[in-house]
This record gives C-alpha cells, structure tokens and sequence, in this order.
C-alpha cells in the first residue's frame, strides 16, 4: 500500500490509525463494570445531603448599597502613560468593569485596551502583600521606622536624596512631594518617560517658548498627515485623537465628505492601516523627507528655505495636497528627535494650522519629562545617597540597566512604590507597596484647565499604603492625603470656577462627575522661527532598527496582566509574543519566513514576522515585552528591546543593526492565519469619488442577492424587539477596545498561549484583518466579526438537543446547560464564530483534571473579576457573543419598573461601549427611528456572505476609501496570503 | 458468557456493600471517638454519666419538673426547638463561675425561664456535675443522631430477591414454577428503577428543604403574629435581583426594644445583640439556591409581575422553620410562565413596544396573553 504523507513531519495517516487502536483496550466487560459502579455511587450520593451554603447579609447595609444591583464611580486611569477618564462598575462591592466617562471631553465615554484590562491589576495575584525589607516581610511600623532614620542621617550628611517617577500630573501629589522635599532638602525629583516625547516638548519650547505638548485637533483637519506617529494606537492620547478622528471619516448618504488621512511611517502601525494613502520610508529617511517637505511648502508660500538633499521619494502630491487645505491640515510626528520636530512645528506654521487645528489652550500634559534630566541623573548616579522610585521601573524600562542595577545594589537607602514585583523593586532595599489605583483617592490635571479626581471603588484588599501617604508619613506630616486634596481643590480648582454654589457642593459634584473642565482662552503663543542651523542626517543604506509601542502591552508596565497579552496585536495578530516585523522583500533576499529566530545585532534572539507594508531595510520590534520579574503572564514573553535604545542625548528609537540567522524555529501564536477573502467580498469598499456619485457602489451585489432570497419555512415574526448591530467597516480602526470590553463583560477565559497556537483562543468576537495589493505596501481591511444573529442561521437546526436556537426578539440563543458539545453547530457556522471549550478554563466543573488555566485565573483574587450576571463556561459547550443579553434585559427591566418604553441608545453592548470610533452601533430594527435603523436603510449596509440567506441581524457598512481614482477599486484586489 | 454476568452481579453486589459498610464505620467509629469520656479535668467518667442522667432527668431529684433534656436537646435535630440546646446554653455560660451558673438555673430573671424553672431542685453538686457535662457537650459538640438506612436497605434488598430469583431461575432451579421467578424479577426490577429513578430526579434539588438557622428566627410570629409586611425585611424584592436578607440593623429597629419573646425568650433576641455589638453578620443558612447558569431576578417577578412571595416561597407564615417551598426545577418555571398572564395594558413598556398586539387587545381580539406568548420560553431569558 502507498505511504500518503499528510504532512512533513512524518505522521502519515496510516500510523496514525495503528496508534488509535492500540489505545483503545476499553472492552464491555470494562465498561459494564464501570457502568455498575457509576449506578451505585449515584444512588449512594443522591442519599447524601448537599453541602449547606450560607447566606450573609450586611450587618449594617450601607445606604448606596443594593446587592446585585450595580454601583458607578468615577475614576481616572494614568499609569504613567496615558490617561484616561472612567466609570467603574462595582458590584456588590467588587469592581468589575471599567468604561469611559461619557462626561470627559478626552474619553467621551471610551476606552483604549490598556484601560479596559486594567481592572485585572486589582486582583492580580502577584501583588505585594506586605511592605517589605530586603525581601523579608515586614510591617509599616518597622520600615517607616528604618526609613525615617536613614532619610535624617541623609539630610544631617548633605546627602543627596532622588525622588524617581514617570510625569506626576496629579496636583496634590506635586504638593506632597514638594513638602517631602521641604522636610528633606537635599531631595530632587527626576522625571522621565519609559516612551519618551522629550523631542516633541523641547521643539515647542524652542518655536513657542512652552514646554507642552498643544491640543491636536483630528477632527477640524480635512488633511492628516502622520508621520511614524500611531495616533490612533499609542501616541499620547489615542482615544481622545481616535475620537476626533473619525468624525471626518463616518460618511453617510448626507454627509459625503472625508478627510485624506497620509501616513508616512516605516513598520506597519494600526493607524497606517487605516489610511488613505501609506509612504514607506526607512527610519533614516524620516528628517530628509520632513525637510523637503518644508521646502516644497516654503517654496510655494514664499518662504526660505533650508538645506537638505534631495528626496528619496515623491513628495509633490502631498505637499500639493497639505497647500490646498491651508488651516485645515496636520502634520504630526511622532519622533523624538529635536530637530525633525522643530521642522514639523515650522511645516505645521506655514501650513497656517497653530490655532486651527493645532492649539495651545488645554494642552496635553501627560508627558513633560525631560530625557537629558534622566541621563544625566544616571551619570551621577553613585553620588545619591537615597533612591525612591514612584510608580515607575527603570530597571526595566530604561537602557541603561546594569549601571542603574549596581547603584541601586549599592546604595544605601532604595525604595520603590511598586504594587506588584517588578525588575526595580525586586533589588530595592525597601518595597512600601501603594494601592492599587481603584482602592486609593487622587487627582488628575491630564490636560490644562482639565481636573479629574480618582476615588477609592474598594478597600484596600492588602496592606498596602498610597505613595502620598509614605511620603507624609516620612516627613512628618499629620495629615490624610484625602484632605489634601480636598485643600487643593478647595485652593487651585474651586476658586478658578466662577460657580453659584459652596465647596462641599461643587466637591460632590466634582466627584461625580469625575472630571471638571474650567474654561481657558489664553492667547497662542508666537512662533519662532530658526530652522537654518538644523543639520539634516542623511538617509542611511544600512539595516535599521525601529522600535515602537505596542497597542496592548504598551511600555510593558501591564505586562503581567493576560486579558492584554491575548488580545491580538492589531496589525499582525500575533498574541503572546513580539517579534522582528520584517518586509516581504526581505524575508526572500535573507530567505526568511515567520517562526524563523533571528539574532539581532548579536545580542539577542527574535522570531520573524514577515510584515507586509514593512520598509524594505527595516526591522520593527514592540517594547514591552521580556519582562524578567514579573507574574506567571508577563515573565519572560517575548524579548526586550528597551536596551537596544540609544541615550546619549534624546532616546533614540531607531538604530542600525545587523541581524543573523539561526536553525531555530519558534512558532508565534496568532489568530488569524489567513489573511485572504479568497475571492470572496467579504469585506465590500469602494473608494470616496465612487461614493459621492452612486452611495450603493462597490455594494452593487447587496440588491442583486436580496432579489434571491426565499424560503420555503415560514419566516420569523418579532413582535416587540428585534435586535441588530451595524457595524461601520469606515469607522472601525481595529484597535481591540472591543475585543478587550467583551471578553471582561462576558467572562471569556484566558486560554494562553499554546492554545491560541492551536486556534482554540475564546475571544467572542474577533477582528479580521485583510490584505489587497502589493505586498510591500497593501492596503489593509478590517472587519469585527461577532456572532452574526442570523435571521436563519444555520447553526441552529442542526443542534441535536436544540441548546442553540432562536429568540422572539431575534437573537441566537445559547443554553450552555443544555449543550452536549458536539460541536454540530461550530461547524455549520459559516462565520466561525461559535468558540468550543475545551478544557474546563473557568474552574466550573466538577472534576479536577478537566482544569486548564495557565496564568492562575481561577485563583480565589482573579476569579473576583467575573460578571456575576454571566455564567462561567464549563468544559465542553459551545459558547458565542449573545448581543451583551445580560445588558439587554437590565434595561428592558429597567423601563418595565419605570413604566416606560425603551429608549433607543440605551441599550450600549459592551463592544459599542468602549468603541472609540463609534463604529459599532446596537439596538431595535423594530424601531424605524432608531440609529440602528437609520444606519440599515443605508445603501452602503450589506451582510456577511448574504448570498447563504443566513440573513443576519449584524449589517456592515461598506469601507470607503479617499484615494486618487487611479487606483482599482475592490473587484480586482489583488489577495495574498 | 453466563459466569460474566455472574462475575459482573456479584461485583457489583461487593461494591455496594463495601460502600455501605464503608458508611457504617466512619459513622461508627466516629461515635465512639466521641464517647471517649475519659477526661484530663480530674473527673471519672462516673461523674460524667451522673451528669448526663441528670440533665435526661434519669436520676430523679426530688422535684416532678420535666427533665432539661425535654427542652435543651443534647442531639442533633433537624425540627424547631425554641429552646436552646444544651451546646448553645454551654456555650453561653462557659464564662460564668459555679455561683452564677446556679443562680442563672436556678433563679431566672427573665419571665418564660422563671416559669419552667420554678420547680427546678437541684443542690449545687448536682449542678456541677451537670455543667460538667455540658463542658463535654462544649468540647464535643451535639450527638449526631444515626443515620436512615431505611430506604437503603430496602433498596439493597429488591437487588438480593432480584438476584436470588435469577439464580435460582438459571442454576439452583428449587422452585420449579417457572412464572414465579418472572414476577419476583418483574416486581424487584420496577421498584429498583422507580427508587433510581426518584433518586436521580431529586439528585441537586431540594424541596423542603428547612434547614435550622443560627438564630430561631419564626416567619410565623413575625409575619403572621405580627404582620409584618414581608418587604419591610426583604426590602430589595421589588427592585434589585435578590430579595435580600435583612441586614442586623434592620433587625434591631425592632429589637432595639423588644428584647423577650414569647417563645424563645431572650436567649435568641440576645443573639442579634451580641453579634451587633461584635460587628459579625449573621451567618443563615441559605435554602434557596438556583444553579449557577440560571439568570433569576426578584424585580422582574415581584415589581413588574407583582407575583405575591407566597406563588413561589408558600405560605411561610404559617410555619416556624423555613423551608424551600418549590421545587425550583425548569418544569416548575416554566409551568408558571405558560399559564401566568402578563399586565399588557398596565405597564406601557409593554403596550409601547408589542404595538401589534396592542392593536389587538383595543379591536378585543384577544383579552390576554401569557408570559410564554410574549417570549418566556426563550432560553436567554433565564440562560445566559
């Protein structure tokens, strides 16, 4: 007989086949015996009497307190990074849900994934429980004690003292630190940025003589300009940006205008999938192209010029494009080199756009640190007597870790705030650990003029302390650092507003609406010009490296927390892992393909991603990753690269490098592999000229199918509710936000990494990525793809116990408890959306051994996070998206108690809720006027392969796309995998 | 084949008595670990045995008083008993001296104590010996009672007679009348299924189920003798998804001042007071509990269906002890969701929304329509 190879690795179906009968020695004898048994334990137990639960109520209730009926507070989520204005869902005194404060012009009710996820950190598992001393547990009687003691000998010797931390924007904590430094004057306060904009900041003090990062304003630009700056994903503030930047983008039969989104960048970004029009350029290349960019625009407005060589690309049409919308155009770049921003600021000013689009009223101050400070603070590091780090992990996330490891070894006095272990206060002497920020009070000024407070959602659960109540502790101070800020309000806040009522008030009011934002007209500021100095670098030849900020992980600070490491990265969809992104030209000269390890400058080992839109001779990694000390999910994911970052002067992110191949294969997890519509319009576009003529173009075979469909069954009548979601493929950045708010909201499990590998990852609903064109420079579609409710949905009948079937008020119905899991259903979905549990991730069952949790999320902590209101999943049922049910009937309650019909908008999915694109809109297509109506009458609305006649209650509205006619529209996409 | 099936029964028959033999000695054995009087205080387990006829009343001591084992009971029960039992009364005595414990037994101060007490002739010896024995209860806790075999060996029992006359049938053959060995085997084979079958059914459910609570709290002299509205403690049922257990202070807006009832006396009232005053919740047994992939919310049924407690929870104002009324299986659910009629025209979600059916109740076409017609039968109104 032929030997038929199934695959390289040597498993023919034949061996297979050998091996399966030799496992099955089961006979009937076993069985029967086995049955008989079963039969007589059952009888035995069913004698036996269950196990009595308790029920506890209150001893005394508090008066805000409802169980089982959901509290919101307001809060603020920085981490150092980004900020972010929330509301905190608290049940029965747990938080478990976080969402955006819809009040907060930065939010507007979104959120990004690291905000999200955040609500994990709460009960992460590796949190310190106690202070500590030299690694032994220890109480704060003791190391205020110790602390105290050595801080006074510092002060009596001179010796100086430095206060270590990210960008403090919290107002009452500045106060604190500078009381501390009162007490113990030889302190200084060193900021810095793990992902630094010091460039950005020096640039505008040098053309405007302030120190801030302006107000961008995306959605009064009809031109964006991004110059290797992810706006949309992790530059300064996405959601806010994200926000303002799909206004423009939303077209309607109404409204057929879009802005022209450019971006020119050198990995492939989120926010250069979504353009219009991406320029590939090494990083190299970046200043010379800024540079003649200003030339062209100069040259054209009358101004001088300055020196460059000539470009290595077309720059004509864009800077023809940038001149016709004077005033209402942006250029942003995201480097952190000096110069190049300083010519940005000067293309921006002849551009006409400081006051338009760009604006210094409430500037964005959640960045301000300064990168020589840091170095500089490094060089003299061994002249320090004492080291406090606050909220920050230098050991990991600055480059210069061995220098900043032997001083911390050395010194006498070290302590960090860390609230779980990380690199830095794992070699401290002291860990005063702070709360986590839902237990503790504190105050934001993340933008000027703009004031937030953050109130405690939950007691403490361990002995931790804040920051600012050690530092008042250690000076001496005999005050609550909840006072302060009610002082500080009192003084900086309350007195700027010219408000009718007293204090107390506007404080109630302040804390529940979370934020305050005080009215600011302070002129713009004069632009300086003086760019003829500027010594333009030449484009380089070589192999570079560019190093960027992940979507997800960040600067690695959430490293250890899984919702985040699962969550797909948005471009390549690898989770898990960071990898080398190179371009398709250079996976054949190098013959390197994904998996392959690479070693990058000789010092350290990567897999490969062969990236398509990647710069020919360049290599894209994500920081974040290559946690040493960190929990079970964050320790040693993925490699570091914050070391490879250059310091001398302004961190540079980019670098030459030489990369050398190895025999090693490892295998990325990701989720999607396969990046082609094989032919099919999955995803329908068109572009904005077509539009403008015709609303139904490109989704010309929408009408076509509808003509077709026809059932012998008798259809479906909803007589009070029918649910739909549209979901607009223009709006849709690909973020994740959704991903992240769906899985928290529905208790979907971690699966970890090697079941993602095997496809087995839970996430309810997915967004799929798509590929058109020329490999070296694509064009990218997105697509969430959740449960799709079809009208006629073919997993229903072919359920053999009926647990899947259809609602009266149109959705797809999952009964978990009534499923058997054989997966009929899975496989007769042509969405591919239904997800199978194959091991018992919740801690739902009851036999032991079905468990499979990798990262320790049905630990008693972690397992505080789960919906109440969800049911957890056992091993072996299908589960999928129910259109957020749990949501749905709440306020289907909620107006019944209230004698009212529903409102449409009230209803918020999860997904849609947290979406900063406002892509994704739900609610009842049995109300003519509501907004999910509106959207379906739309010509551009189309289903998910309707020519099946699944009829689906998820509609999506075709992509439209503002690029020059030249280009082929969607019939000849050229697909590649 | 035929030695199989033999092989098979008679394993069978081994596993089951092992279980129950299994069974039988921890519970044995467990007693007599229990029993093991010998103790280290100086006292022989005489004395023991003095104290314990004492406190059952064997010994007699001169009074015609009913014995303290008639009111405290030394086991444990699972009926109402008003009267603390003799581990609660040892419990909250361990810290009194000899002279206040008889004072308190002998000269109650509190009215229902009194009344019983009265007669009450014991000398202090006597007295000592029965602390001594409630020392024991103390350390020990309550005798457990034994456990019912009944229905487990009658079940035990129909297997043999099966198995007897299946033996006989193949191989002893004793009886030659064939059909008598038919029915035997007919007869044991339907009382082991129905037995099985019983079993299986009730197996994770618990109808009746009245378990006894920390405190003798009575529904019948709260609700009933009382009247008092069953939202003024389970104030949550109209708006939130659970009833919700009155919190201690709720009890104490009452007891602040009641602190004597007529059955219980003060010793139970006395309970919410030393708990307030010690910051510990009460900690009930809780009787009603729906499986965790079922979605049940009070508001719904209780402010929006304005079902009385009693569809579902009985009249549990005309017992002491609480007990699980319903079945609380999906049958029961759903028996009620298809013959309960909704308040269509009282409530304008309703109206608003089902505007066809609104139509339909103005042109009289139809005059009601139940929750099952309005989608109460859809799975994700209780699954999700």
């Amino acid at each position: 007989m032929t030997k038929y190879w199934k695959s390289l690795d040597g498993n023919s179906i034949q061996n297979k086949k050998e091996k399966v009968e030799k496992k099955s020695s089961t006979n009937r004898r076993d069985f029967l015996k086995t049955f008989g048994f079963g039969l007589a334990s059952t009888f035995i137990l069913s004698r036996c009497e269950n196990a009595a639960h308790k029920a506890i109520p209150y001893l005394i209730k508090p008066e805000e307190v409802t169980p089982s009926i959901a509290n919101y507070y307001t809060s603020s989520f920085f981490d150092g990074d980004k900020f972010n204005s929330i509301l905190v869902k608290v049940l029965d005194g747990r938080p478990i849900k976080i969402e955006g404060n819809d009040l907060s012009s930065i939010s507007l009710g979104a959120t990004n994934s690291i905000t999200q996820a955040s609500i994990l950190s709460l009960y992460d598992d590796t949190r310190y429980r106690k202070p500590k001393v030299n690694g032994e547990d220890s109480d704060w009687g003791t190391i205020d004690k110790q602390i105290i003691d050595q801080l006074k000998k510092a002060k009596e010797e001179k010796g100086k003292i430095a206060i270590v931390s990210p960008t403090i924007i919290s107002p009452s904590t500045k106060k604190v630190i500078a009381d501390f430094i009162k007490e113990y004057p030889t302190t200084e306060h060193i900021t810095y940025n793990a992902i630094s904009v010091s460039g950005l900041l020096d640039a505008n003090k040098e053309s405007f003589g302030k120190r801030i990062i302006p107000n961008y304003k995306f959605d009064k630009a009809k031109i964006i300009v991004g110059i290797n700056a992810d706006f949309l994903g992790t530059w300064l503030s996405p959601v806010e940006y994200t926000k303002q930047y799909v206004q423009n983008r939303q077209v309607s039969e109404d409204n057929r205008e879009m802005s022209l989104h450019i971006q020119v960048e050198s990995g492939m970004s989120l926010t250069g999938s979504n353009a219009d029009e991406r320029i590939i350029i090494n990083p190299s290349e970046e200043q010379n192209l800024v540079a003649n960019l200003y030339n062209y625009i100069a040259n054209k407005v009358g101004e001088e010029e300055i020196t460059a060589s000539k470009p290595t690309m077309k720059i004509t049409e864009l800077g023809n494009d940038l001149l016709k919308n004077k005033g209402k155009s942006l250029v942003v770049c995201g480097t952190n080199n000096k110069e190049t921003q300083l010519i940005v600021n000067g293309i921006n000013q002849l551009l006409e756009n400081y006051g338009k689009t760009i604006s210094f009223n409430q500037a964005l101050l959640t960045k301000q640190a300064d990168d020589l400070e840091m170095a500089d603070f490094i060089k003299n590091i061994d002249s320090y007597k004492g080291i406090i780090f606050y909220d920050c992990n230098p050991v990991y996330d600055y480059p210069a870790k061995e220098k900043l490891t032997n001083a911390i070894k050395n010194i006498e006095l070290s302590i960090s705030f860390s609230a779980i272990p990380d690199e830095t206060s794992e070699i401290v002497k002291y860990v005063c650990p702070a709360h986590n920020y839902l237990e503790a009070w504190n105050d934001f000024n993340p933008k000027e003029g703009i004031y937030t407070l953050s109130q405690p959602c939950i007691h403490p659960i361990f002995d931790t302390r804040r920051e600012q109540e050690s530092f008042l502790k250690w000076a001496g101070i005999e005050q609550e650092y909840y006072q302060i800020i009610k002082q500080n309000w009192k003084s900086a806040v309350y007195s700027k507003t010219n408000l009718a009522f007293d204090f107390e008030n506007f404080w109630i009011k302040s804390l529940q609406d979370g934020i305050i934002e005080l009215e600011s007209n302070s002129s713009e500021p004069k632009y300086k010009n003086d760019l003829s100095a500027i010594k333009i670098t030449e484009p380089k030849s070589e192999l570079e490296l560019h190093i960027y900020e992940s979507v997800h992980i960040g600067s690695g600070k959430h490293a250890n927390n899984p919702w985040l490491q699962e969550l797909p990265d948005p471009v390549s969809k690898v989770t898990w892992d960071n990898y080398a992104a190179i371009s398709p030209f250079l996976s054949k000269e190098k013959s390197l393909k994904t998996g392959d390890v690479i070693i990058i400058s000789g010092t350290m080992e990567i897999p490969v991603l062969v990236q398509p839109g990647q710069a020919k001779n360049t290599i894209s990694i994500a920081l974040g990753y290559g946690r040493t000390v960190a929990g079970k999910s964050g320790k040693d994911v993925g490699t570091d690269v914050y070391q490879l970052i250059k310091t001398d002067g302004y961190k540079e992110y980019s670098t030459d490098i030489t990369i050398e191949k190895t025999k090693v294969f490892k295998e990325l997890a990701t989720t999607q592999l396969h990046d082609s519509m094989e032919g099919r319009d999955i995803v329908r576009e068109t572009t904005l000229d077509k539009y403008k003529e015709k609303p139904s173009a490109g989704n010309e075979r929408h009408k076509e199918i509808e003509k077709h469909h026809n059932t012998l069954y008798q259809e479906y009548v909803y007589e009070g509710h029918h649910w739909g979601m549209a979901v607009d493929l223009n709006a849709c950045t690909g973020c994740n936000s959704c991903v992240a708010a769906c899985s928290i909201e529905n208790n979907v499990p971690i699966v970890g990494k090697e079941e993602v590998k095997r496809a087995h990852e839970m996430h309810w609903m997915r967004i799929d990525r798509y590929y058109a064109g020329d490999p070296e420079n694509p064009e990218v579609i997105r697509q969430p793809v959740m449960c799709q409710h079809c009208g006629n949905a073919p997993c229903e009948n072919v359920c053999p116990v009926g647990a899947t079937n259809h609602s009266a008020e149109g959705i797809n119905q999952m009964a978990y408890n009534r499923c058997i899991g054989t997966r009929y259903c899975n496989n007769n979905c042509p969405y591919k959306v239904r997800r199978f549990n194959w091991f018992d991730y919740n801690k739902s069952d009851a036999l032991e051994g079905n468990l499979y949790d990798p990262h320790g999320m049905t630990k008693d902590l972690p397992r505080m996070v789960l919906n109440p209101d969800v049911t957890v999943r056992a091993k072996g049922v299908i589960e999928k998206c129910s259109f957020c049910v749990q949501r749905i009937q709440e306020k289907k309650l909620k107006a019944k108690m209230e004698n009212r019909a529903l409102q449409d908008g009230e209803i918020l999915t999860a997904c849609q809720q947290t979406c900063p694109a406002n892509a994704i809109v739900f609610g009842d297509l049995n109300d003519k006027n509501s907004k999910v109506s509106k959207l379906f009458e739309q010509q551009r609305r189309y289903h998910l392969l309707e020519e099946l006649h699944t009829l689906p209650t998820v509609g999506y509205l075709t992509k439209v796309r503002n690029k020059k006619g030249k280009k082929s529209n969607n019939k000849d996409h050229q697909k590649h995998a | 084949m035929k030695p199989d099936i033999l092989k098979f029964f008679r394993q069978f028959l081994f596993v089951k008595l092992v279980i129950l033999l299994s069974i039988q000695i921890t519970f044995a054995s467990d007693n007599d670990s229990k029993k093991d009087y010998e103790s280290n205080n100086g006292y022989s387990s005489d004395e023991l045995k003095i104290g314990k006829r004492l406190f059952h009343g064997l010994i007699i001591t001169g009074d015609n008083t009913i014995n303290c084992a008639s009111c405290h009971n030394t086991e444990v029960i699972d009926t109402f008993n008003w009267n603390p039992s003799a581990l609660e009364i040892a419990l909250s005595t361990q810290y009194m001296d000899s002279s206040a414990f008889a004072n308190t037994l002998l000269n109650p101060v509190t009215k229902r104590i009194s009344e019983v007490h009265e007669n009450v002739q014991l000398d202090a010896q006597q007295i000592l010996l029965i602390r001594l024995y409630l020392d024991n209860i103390k350390l020990n806790g309550l005798e457990k009672p034994k456990m019912l075999v009944k229905r487990l060996a009658f079940f035990i029992l129909l297997i043999i007679v099966f198995i007897v006359a299946f033996i006989d049938l193949t191989f002893t053959k004793k009886i030659k009348f064939k059909p008598v060995h038919g029915i035997v085997m007919l007869v044991t084979l339907v009382f082991i299924f129905k037995i099985i079958y019983e079993d299986a059914v009730s197996l994770g459910r618990s109808q009746d189920y009245a378990p006894l609570q920390p405190i003798k709290f009575s529904h019948k002299v709260h609700a009933a003798d009382n009247k008092i509205d069953c939202f003024y403690c389970h104030h949550t049922a109209e708006t939130s998804k659970s009833a919700g257990l009155p919190s201690t202070n709720v009890c104490l807006n009452c007891h602040e001042l009641v602190r004597e009832g007529t059955n219980s006396g003060r010793f139970e009232i006395q309970k919410i007071l030393t708990n307030m005053e010690n910051g510990h919740a009460t900690e009930w047994v809780r009787i009603h509990k729906l499986p965790d992939h079922v979605y049940f919310n009070h508001a719904q049924h209780v402010g929006v269906g304005k079902l009385d407690c009693s569809e579902c929870h009985g009249n549990v104002e005309d017992e002491h002890l609480a007990k699980q009324y319903a079945d609380l299986s999906m049958g029961w659910c759903l028996d009620c969701h298809r013959t309960k009629k909704v308040d269509f025209l009282g409530n304008e979600y309703y109206s608003k929304t089902f505007e066809e059916y609104h139509e339909q109740f103005k042109n009289r076409a139809i005059d009601s329509l139940t929750v099952a017609e309005m989608g109460g039968e859809n799975c994700m109104k209780c699954h999700y």
